[in-house]
């Protein structure tokens, strides 16, 4: 009889809950998984294995889109480690970041309503803001590491902040997308 | 799109949208931000020291059309209220005016934090005054 696999991403893939991991690696062990749960292996076998295979493939490919993304990942290890995104509040951000996202916001805003003649500043703002998510990326891979190596609470808190900043960095470098999209259709 | 006429009202016509002098004694300013959606909302209060009435209030946000609106309906809240009755704003009120799905709470909850980030401030900086004139 078959038994369903693991829930958890991790377990699922057979790998230690780590932050940083080999993408080859899990490319492979996810395209082995799959054809270990294809539910075309499963069209003999009685129906509740059936059903088993149907949802360890949903399961695995959830799994795998949240675990392939760097962002995706570190977002599933802290909600399992009681530091969900949702539940936060104001105070878990900080002054200066919020300060420092306002101002850039107001200059995008002012390049936006301006002609054909701001695209050069409009694409100045994207390099910075691409600058500055790189370098939150640059930062997490490095608390990604400390994780690994039994950072414990106080990274898990340090991810939660950077993760924060980055989102703030994420809808800023969609705007000025936006702006420059719009720019060249018009 | 789910949107309520009001909130839809608030967002294509924000009320109250501007800044004033954060370094003005008698201005309150709250900056705040809710991370799950990167949203930033700056929401600022003038204040008569005599009185202790909001006289004016300007908003300026950056996110969706909820917390827009949420931040829009905040100012016009505030005018006339003392800094204490201000304070007692809920978000709930909010939450009922624009009739806010559940998704969009947390806007309203954003407007409140704001509301209270402003009034604090003014409250710090007429105490430090006061101080200032003591000494």
């Amino acid at each position: 009889m078959t038994q369903a696999p693991p829930r958890e991403y991790f377990e699922f893939f057979g790998l230690a809950p780590a932050l940083s991991l080999d993408a080859a690696d899990l490319q492979k062990r996810f395209y082995e998984l799959s054809r270990k749960w294809h539910p075309d292996r499963f069209s003999a076998r009685p129906p509740e294995e059936q059903q088993i295979a149907l949802d360890a493939t949903a399961t695995l490919n959830d799994a795998y889109r949240t675990l392939r993304d760097p962002v995706r990942r570190a977002e599933y290890v802290l909600t399992r480690n009681g530091f969900p995104i949702g539940e936060q509040r104001t105070k878990d951000v900080p002054p200066e970041l919020l300060e420092e996202v306002f101002e850039l916001n107001m200059a995008l805003e002012e390049l936006r309503s301006g002609d054909s003649g701001v695209r050069p500043q409009l694409e100045s703002a994207r390099e910075h803001f691409l600058s500055l998510r790189a370098a939150v990326d640059g930062e997490l891979e490095e608390l990604f590491r400390s994780h690994d190596s039994g950072g414990g609470e106080t990274v898990l808190s340090a991810i939660r902040g950077v993760l924060n900043r980055r989102r703030y960095i994420e809808n800023l470098v969609r705007e000025v997308e936006k702006a420059l999209g719009a720019r060249a259709t018009a | 799109m789910a949107y309520s006429n009001k909130v839809l009202d608030h967002y294509n016509n924000p009320r109250n949208v501007g800044s004033m002098d954060k370094n003005d004694p008698d201005v309150g300013t709250g900056m705040v931000g809710a991370p799950e959606c990167g949203d930033v909302m700056k929401l600022q209060v003038k204040v008569n020291p005599a009185t202790g009435i909001i006289e004016d209030a300007k908003f300026k946000t950056f996110g969706c059309g909820s917390a827009i609106a949420s931040s829009s309906l905040a100012t016009e809240m505030l005018k006339g209220r003392t800094v204490d009755e201000a304070l007692s704003i809920k978000n709930t009120e909010i939450v009922n005016e624009l009739a806010l799905p559940p998704v969009k709470i947390h806007c309203s909850v954003l407007a409140e934090d704001a509301i209270k980030a402003a009034i604090t401030d003014y409250k710090e900086k007429s105490a430090s005054r006061t101080n200032a004139t003591v000494a």
